[in-house]
């Protein structure tokens, strides 16, 4: 395996060009999603409650006169222990026209990455949905799971955005 | 440099639409029979400044159909021609013609050529109809091919210098001179003055056109300050061909300015052009109306110039020009276009306003210049500006925020008690006024008055009587009553269905109103007004009326959950249903059921409702009511549970403690609660929410009744928190629908606090009360 740090980015340019991405942590698993999907990362405050909402939705806040859902990825996931400390951290994202933030344990750090380091996720045969997973990346002895969060947040099963039947 | 035109595109198009507009609702207020000569002014201003602009900015096909209703129209105004019903019905269509024309040059539709050329020869037909017609060719298309078919036409270009006196850069004179120039053919802005100088300064122009510096030259003298401009000709430009009044270049046609004036302006013709200006029709623009008949018989013995069209057409034909040199009289007629010089103003006066959208045409600075022109003539009309909508958004967002801040503000020094210093609390006080004004003030700028939806009607009820045979008048009252622009914008579709809904259905055809002692003459009244918070729109008619057994029958042969109990209100509403209709037979204005529900929908989704009136042989009456604006509600706040919601207060009748024998059950599952005899059914809110609430018994806490389109509730909350002003955020905008909520706002601690949709609420404690019933 060949060295993957900055070395790797010179030679993405006969890859690919190499992207950003966001990486968090969601219990012991570590995540990473295009940064340019993110628009900000704040702490976590209480959000005003939606009632009849999916337990993942925690409600609604206001970033800055702008009414935005907070939706907890630990609980959507089924990830760690659901509790809200002082690092618990908002990743704001921006997705499609939409602002929407996701609870997560912490933020690491911004990686690149080039295609060809992510590895397409082994197939679980249907026990796990890995229709918004990209694929693995590894990094030193990390693995990162590279997540499609404009596929996951738009999904139905978000609920946070009508089905076209509205 | 030339000026890029198509950024002033959208003023055109803008503009156009309200001449259009002021066209169509003069036309449909003209008497036929003995029209007013200033209304039929107006219509030919109107159509005059289409073609203007259309030349302008080089939408030939506009200008084109436009001369030949110009023509038309121009005929009748000088009572050559008698107004008949039908060129009123021409002219509307070819004003729908203009509109789809408009329309496509947007990029929206199309227009077929050949229902351009229909209109055109149904308009020329009508002229060629003329008594007078003896003189009267068809009229051609534009003047430019006259020019041609008048022998060999030439372009010159010219550059044109000015500096303009301040009294008439101020009138509009300016504006009208590039237009006039515009139409003489391509004019180009080399230079003008300062965007903030209104039109004072120097001016540069270029201009490629066909005429005779002598077409122009003493319009620029007009305006320009006591001799300051320069003419000069390229004649480097390449004649096209040869030219028949070659004799004006060769001679006097490059003369010195001064000169050429001199020449052109004979002693007497001054006597001929005060006569115009001194009845004070404010055409004088267009040309001396007394000149038609000097015109018509002056011995010029040139084919075409029988129309007189040349007057309107301003491109001179050089036609005049030959006259001008055989006798200098004629000239003054034939002067296509007479700028009402400085001095003249009280004159000018009535044309500022009309001229002062115009001026949008020549140049960016409108709004300035317009209110400027209308303050020199001591307000003679409303002035306005325009700006773009996002642009008020974002001050309406702005204030919004600030409204926001300033509540929080509010907040901490209410928290801070008697600890907080005077001048703070003081200064707070005087904040909050001032905020609450500034965006009073700010809402208003999207205000409308509601003619704007109401003057398409008369058309809408003209057209459709006619088609159906019925004799229908339209009443209007309270055209000024005022509404959020984004409500005007979508109120007027639903009103529409209403009118055409009024006409079908309710208005019986004049056989039947006779047989009903009724006059045969129906009437529709239109009126808007202001009640409470809300904007009233009411649609009524003396027809009919809503035939209660027949939508009985209906509804049961649709299996509607219908009783002979029902309230005459109740089932006047089901009319609302989709695909609902009691008409024998459809038509193609209505009875396919489709439309009254999705009127009922779109005045929901605005936050209004729509209610019936009906007598049976008396008429029906429809009550649309709206709220004045969607950016912001008077709310109250209640708390349930740990969180806090917003109760629209239109819709808040009271609210009380309620006393434990006054809430029963309802097969154990309802709950009613009485009041004043009434019995409510109640909402729980904690329990439509799941949250937890403070109390566990519901005499504990408050019930707020309310009263959403009739239906009434008691909501059954915790405590009442307080009164705000609220602005409405949009929930939907990054979530979704939330069943019972209408929206958001942010409170003053910042906090997100979710609005109640009280409709949907009153829904739900009558679905629970049917589940029990």
């Amino acid at each position: 395996m060949e060295t993957m740090t900055h070395g790797s980015v010179a030679k993405g340019e006969e890859e690919l060009v190499a992207s950003e991405y966001l990486t968090f942590t969601l219990g012991s698993e570590e995540y990473a999603i295009d940064i340019l999907k993110v628009q900000e990362i704040r702490g976590y405050e209480q959000p005003t409650l939606i009632a009849n909402a999916p337990a993942f939705i925690k409600g609604v806040i206001n970033l800055r006169g702008i009414i935005v859902p907070v939706v907890d990825l630990r609980i959507k996931f089924n990830l760690g222990k659901i509790d809200y400390t002082p690092f618990t951290v908002v990743v704001i994202l921006n997705i499609a026209g939409r602002v929407i933030g996701a609870v997560v344990d912490s933020v690491s750090d911004v990686i690149s990455l080039t295609p060809a380091q992510i590895r397409p996720a082994p197939d679980f045969s249907g026990s796990f949905d890995t229709k918004y997973i990209l694929g693995l990346a590894a990094q030193d002895s990390r693995m990162m799971i590279v997540t499609d969060i404009e596929r996951l947040m738009t999904s139905a099963d978000m609920e946070l955005i009508d089905s076209a039947t509205e | 440099m030339a000026i890029d035109l198509s950024q002033f595109y959208q003023v055109f198009f803008d503009e156009s639409a309200e001449h259009l507009a002021a066209m169509e609702a003069l036309l449909l207020d003209l008497d036929v029979e003995n029209p007013d000569p200033e209304q039929l002014n107006a219509i030919f201003r109107a159509a005059h400044s289409i073609k203007g602009s259309a030349g302008t900015f080089g939408f030939t096909d506009l200008a084109e159909t436009t001369h030949i209703l110009e023509n038309l129209l121009d005929r009748i105004r000088k009572q050559e021609l008698g107004l008949r019903a039908d060129m009123v019905d021409a002219f509307l269509e070819t004003g729908d013609l203009l509109r789809e024309m408009l329309e496509a040059h947007q990029g929206r539709g199309v227009v077929a050529p050949s229902t351009v050329e229909a209109v055109c020869a149904r308009l020329r037909q009508l002229s060629a109809d003329a008594p007078v017609a003896a003189a009267a060719p068809v009229a051609p298309v534009n003047v430019v091919t006259e020019v041609a078919v008048d022998g060999d036409k030439i372009r010159h270009l010219f550059d044109i210098e000015f500096v303009p006196t301040a009294a008439s850069a101020n009138g509009g004179g300016v504006a009208n001179l590039l237009d006039e120039l515009g139409l003489l053919g391509e004019l180009e802005i080399i230079s003008q003055p300062e965007a903030g100088a209104g039109d004072v300064g120097f001016w540069q122009l270029r201009l490629s056109t066909p005429a005779a510096q002598d077409a122009f030259a003493e319009q620029i003298d007009f305006v320009a300050d006591n001799g300051a401009w320069r003419v000069f000709e390229h004649l480097a430009s390449s004649p096209e061909v040869a030219q028949a009044f070659g004799l004006f270049d060769d001679a006097p046609g490059g003369p010195a300015p001064d000169e050429g004036y001199g020449f052109f302006a004979p002693l007497d013709e001054p006597s001929v052009r005060q006569e115009p200006l001194a009845d004070g029709e404010g055409y004088g623009f267009f040309e001396p109306l007394p000149a038609v008949q000097p015109t018509e018989e002056a011995p010029i013995g040139t084919p075409d110039d029988g129309e007189g069209y040349g007057f309107f057409a301003p491109l001179p034909v050089p036609v005049p020009a030959t006259a001008c040199v055989e006798e200098g009289d004629g000239f003054g007629f034939f002067e296509p276009v007479l700028l009402p010089p400085a001095p003249v103003v009280p004159v000018a006066v009535p044309d500022v306003p009309q001229e002062a959208p115009s001026l949008a045409v020549a140049e960016p600075l409108v709004p300035h210049r317009a209110a400027k022109a209308n303050s020199a003539t001591a307000g003679a009309a409303d002035s306005s500006i325009r700006v773009s909508i996002e642009k008020v958004d974002q001050l309406i967002n702005l204030v919004g925020e600030l409204v926001i801040t300033q509540a929080m503000l509010q907040q901490t020094v209410e928290q801070m008690q008697a600890s907080a210093p005077e001048r703070l609390v003081s200064g707070l006080t005087q904040l909050e006024r001032n905020t609450r004004d500034l965006q009073e003030s700010v809402m208003s700028i999207r205000m409308l008055p509601i003619s704007f939806v109401f003057s398409r009607f008369p058309r809408v009820v003209r057209d459709l009587s006619g088609k159906l045979g019925k004799q229908v008048e339209l009443k209007t009252s309270g055209e000024t009553t005022e509404l959020d622009k984004g409500l005007i914008e979508r109120i007027a579709d639903p009103l529409t269905h209403l009118i055409r809904n009024s006409l079908d259905h309710g208005i019986e055809l004049p056989e039947a109103r006779l047989a009903a002692g009724k006059s045969p003459f129906g009437t529709i009244t239109l009126k808007a007004y202001h009640q409470g918070g809300n904007i009233v729109i009411e649609v009524g008619d003396d027809g009919a009326g809503l035939p209660r057994q027949k939508i009985l029958a209906k509804a049961r042969e649709r299996g509607l959950p219908v009783s002979e109990q029902m309230t005459d209100q109740e089932v006047f509403s089901l009319i609302f249903e989709a695909g609902f209709s009691t008409a024998e037979q459809v038509t193609d204005v209505s009875g396919r059921g489709v439309g009254m529900d999705v009127v009922r929908r779109n005045i929901q989704a605005m936050g209004g409702r729509v209610e019936i009136e009906s007598m049976l042989g008396v008429g029906t009456r429809m009550t649309v009511r709206l709220p004045l604006t969607l950016a912001i509600l008077d709310g109250m706040s209640v708390a349930v549970g740990n969180q806090t919601y917003i109760l629209p207060l239109s819709y808040v009748i009271e609210s009380l403690q309620p006393l434990p024998g006054e809430i029963k059950t309802l097969s154990n599952q309802a709950r009613v609660v009485q009041v004043r005899g009434e019995y409510l059914p109640v909402v729980v809110l904690h329990e439509v929410f799941n949250l937890k609430s403070a109390w566990t018994d519901l005499t504990q806490g408050i019930m707020v009744v309310i009263d959403a389109d009739g239906a009434k509730a008691a909501l059954f909350v915790d405590a009442l928190v307080g009164q705000h002003q609220v602005v409405i955020k949009s929930l939907e905008a990054n979530y979704r629908r939330v069943l019972g909520i209408s929206g958001a706002t942010i409170m003053g601690d910042g906090h997100v606090a979710l609005i109640l949709d009280v409709s949907a609420i009153a829904g739900m404690a009558k679905s629970n009360m049917q589940r029990a019933g």
